[in-house]
């Protein structure tokens, strides 16, 4: 479970508020996807949730810690996906997982379990020798998605995690979020790619200028059944903040 | 011609260009920096320019001596654009790296060729220029040369840089190739530049042992000096018919009649021509070939490796982790690995040239080290002047203790996401800072043991002392770049430019320098006060490593006391 209450946050080189008070509750066993328009406070909101940002005020709570009173027990439970692909770039692929691994504490058989299981099921096992800097786009993806899951962490939060893969990492990685929340566990999904969203997620936010609009299951925000999520967002999205509630 | 021309133009306006976001209070700095350089350079040109003058003043009584020994002054000009002017090569020409940017536009790879040749010519232009205006021009006054030295000058700018651009190539190409072989190993670079740079700082020095400014027994008198280096010059300048263009062109600058400046200049023109055809012939195709594997790859060498190697994976422990790992990362990365290992070597090697420096014989064949051995304070004394040497120095050029966040650029949100305290993380930083640093100091105390015959114990003591001090130094310069990381860089110069961190590391290393000496001061009144008692020194340097592991105690609970909120703070 992820819940956050009143949380704001505005960057120390800006005046404008990234995210305003924002209220959410992302519940156990469910995926959660999160949509907004490019500069709209999903990564600041994601970077909050993961303990890379402090919010100004508010209170965010994985798992029913609080991350900001118990950073690294709150951390310990997450798997984070991040939107962009800056990582240690002249380590091996296997050296980087075995540093997650260290960092997560996993014991070295376990690890070693788990690394050899992962590879496989991403296609990654051949390249992992080898130095990340000569990684493709999607390669470097499957890597951190390796690297988010290996703890098997209970909350995963995935920045565009589909963004790169091939067809088959892909389906893979959206029957291991459906498979994560069945066993009850909680996934915060943050994409572009509105049909993605539509067939993976239970359950979409939509945040715009900081604020989100919206909140609800898909079916419950369309409300007419001949509406797509796509220009429902784009009205949305394109009206402000209190055009649709 | 217009496309060539644009293109020279953005690849030399881009390697000199700032970012605009850096503002007035950055260029400032900059400004500053350059103020400092030229302050810091300007005697030193001044002193070659005078010598140069003097130079030339003797060379008017030497039959036909005049024109070896401009050739020669040319010939050394040409090693300096050589030097300065090789990375640039490197970089512009032999290792291609905008491919991808330049290829899908319609200009053909020859002319990308040759607008990159042309960037890295203008940039030894540039070296040629300074070279000139310190070396030749103060030579043509002194020698009262004809007026069409001082416009053959012109020529000379345009034609100096070509050997160099011929020798560069010749160097660049293996030494690309053999780069391009090494692939992704980023140690074997490390190494492979610090080999290089041992070879040409032997080379310097063995220039500067030959030229008799280190070592030998000569007094420092100018008028013997400029006779000393016109000796050798002479020497070396009969060499020089067989670098043929630059006798040519030295013979058309200081020729008297017009048929003998034509002739040599019109042999000389086509000599250097003959320089660039060569350039072109040995770069071009180079030039092809390194941009096929750019864009192509090296071809299933990762695939064949990868076969090969079995995974081993093994929890070490979070902070022993954190502390390989970062140091896999900076050796690998061979700007940070070229100035981690330079920082490592290089104050041994400072003790070394002191040692060559005061080795020289004064009166009765004894060394000015020997006759310093003598002295009843030595022991006493010469310990802590090596102490705040090591203390000053090696706090401020350790890049690992000065930039440990800074490194982490834009994967700081990595180190931020992790579920690992943040002061484990900055125990790691300041571990690894230090443990380089103590390698060094050890072996500068056995250098210092074994040149400067200082006691053994003295040198233990030492390294325990510089070890704490080290220590403490690492601490409080990790918590000055955690207040003001400069993350985003795209290279790890970029970073380096935040001098603030330097002169900060700096400043603590004075500070701790300056009460070391007090200390030592007031002690050593005392050990001369009680007839050299050794009781005396036992308690300074009981103090004085007390102090030190006081030092390192206090830096290293106010680093851990206001860490996190600045680790906190930062936004990536």
């Amino acid at each position: 479970m992820i819940r956050l209450t009143n949380v704001s946050k505005t960057y120390a080189k800006s005046t404008v508020k990234a995210v305003e008070d924002l209220t959410l509750e992302i519940k156990d066993g469910e995926i959660f996807g999160f949509l907004g328009p490019n500069g709209a406070g999903k990564s600041t909101t994601i970077k909050m949730i993961t303990g890379i940002l402090s919010p100004d005020s508010g209170v965010i709570e994985v798992d029913g810690i609080n991350i900001a009173e118990n950073p690294i027990a709150a951390k310990s439970l997450i798997g984070f996906v991040p939107d962009n692909h800056e990582t240690y770039e002249t380590l091996k692929g296997i050296e980087y997982l075995n540093f997650i691994g260290t960092m997560y504490n996993i014991p070295s058989e376990l690890l070693k379990q788990r690394v050899s299981e992962y590879a496989e099921m991403f296609g990654l096992t051949d390249a992992l020798p080898n130095m990340i800097s000569s990684y493709s786009h999607g390669m470097k993806q499957k890597l951190m998605v390796i690297a988010a899951l290996i703890h098997e962490p209970k909350v995963w939060i995935l920045d565009e995690p589909l963004t790169g893969l091939d067809p088959q990492s892909a389906f893979q990685l959206k029957q291991l979020m459906r498979k994560h929340a069945e066993q009850g566990n909680t996934v915060f999904f943050s994409s572009h790619v509105i049909d993605v969203v539509e067939k993976v997620c239970d359950r979409i936010g939509i945040i715009n200028h900081g604020k989100l609009v919206t909140v609800d299951t898909l079916d419950n925000i369309r409300q007419d059944e001949n509406v797509s999520l796509e220009s429902l967002f784009l009205t949305i999205t394109a009206d402000g903040t209190d055009s649709v509630k | 011609m217009k496309k060539f021309l644009s293109l020279v133009k953005l690849l030399f306006v881009q390697q000199y260009r700032t970012k605009p976001t850096e503002g007035k209070k950055r260029r400032g700095g900059t400004i500053a920096t350059y103020i400092i350089l030229a302050v810091c350079f300007t005697p030193m040109l001044i002193s070659i320019a005078i010598a140069m003058y003097g130079v030339g003043k003797i060379s008017q009584g030497l039959e036909g001596g005049g024109t070896n020994i401009c050739a020669m002054l040319i010939f050394i000009s040409q090693g300096a654009v050589l030097l300065f002017g090789i990375p640039t090569l490197i970089s512009n020409v032999f290792t291609v790296k905008d491919a991808d940017k330049l290829l899908f536009l319609p200009i053909r790879s020859s002319t990308i060729f040759a607008a990159k040749l042309t960037v890295a010519y203008l940039n030894e232009v540039i070296t040629t220029a300074v070279m000139l205006v310190f070396m030749l021009l103060p030579f043509g006054i002194g020698y009262s040369a004809p007026v069409g030295f001082y416009f053959l000058l012109l020529l000379a700018l345009v034609l100096i840089p070509m050997l160099p651009m011929l020798l560069g190539s010749i160097i660049a190409v293996p030494m690309s190739a053999l780069i391009t072989k090494i692939g992704k190993n980023g140690v074997v670079k490390t190494i492979l530049q610090v080999l290089m740079f041992a070879i040409i700082m032997g080379a310097y020095m063995f220039a500067m042992y030959e030229f008799g400014f280190i070592g030998g027994s000569e007094e420092g008198d100018p008028t013997d000096m400029a006779q000393m280096l016109l000796d050798k010059l002479q020497g070396m300048g009969a060499m020089m018919k067989y670098v043929h263009s630059d006798y040519t062109l030295a013979a058309a600058m200081l020729g008297s009649t017009f048929s003998v400046v034509i002739v040599n200049l019109l042999i000389s023109v086509a000599e250097n021509a003959l320089l660039v055809a060569l350039v072109i012939a040995m770069s071009l195709p180079f030039y092809h070939r390194m941009l096929t594997t750019s864009v192509e790859g090296v071809g299933g060498r990762s695939r064949r490796k990868a076969a090969k190697v079995t995974l081993e994976v093994k929890n070490k422990g979070v902070v022993k982790e954190l502390i390989f790992t970062d140091l896999k990362r900076v050796m690998r990365e061979s700007q940070m690995g070229f100035q981690c290992i330079m920082s490592l070597i290089m104050l041994p090697l400072m003790v070394v040239v002191f040692y060559f420096c005061f080795n020289i014989s004064g009166e009765g064949d004894q060394s000015i080290v020997e006759m310093f051995k003598g002295q009843a304070l030595y022991q006493g004394i010469a310990p802590i002047i090596f102490l705040s040497y090591m203390s000053l120095l090696g706090m401020s050029s350790n890049v690992l203790g000065i930039y440990p966040i800074s490194r982490e650029n834009k994967a700081i949100y990595l180190v931020k996401s992790l579920p690992v305290s943040f002061n484990k993380y900055l125990l790691a930083k300041v571990i690894l800072a230090t443990a380089v640093m103590v390698i060094s100091d050890f072996v500068m105390c056995v250098l210092i043991v074994a040149l400067f015959g200082v006691k053994w114990y003295f040198g233990l003591a030492m390294w325990f002392a510089m070890a704490a001090l080290g220590f403490g130094g690492m601490c409080i310069t990790t918590l000055i770049d955690l207040k003001s990381p400069k993350l985003g860089w795209t290279n790890f110069n970029q970073s380096l430019k935040n001098a603030k961190n330097s002169w900060m590391a700096l400043l603590v290393a004075f500070v701790v320098s300056l009460v070391l000496g007090t200390i030592s001061g007031v002690c050593l009144l005392g050990w001369y006060l009680t007839n050299t008692s050794w009781y005396m020194l036992l308690i300074m340097w009981v103090l004085i490593i007390g102090a030190s592991v006081g030092f390192a105690a206090v830096s290293y609970k106010i680093m851990t006391k206001n860490a996190q909120r600045h680790f906190d703070n930062i936004e990536p």
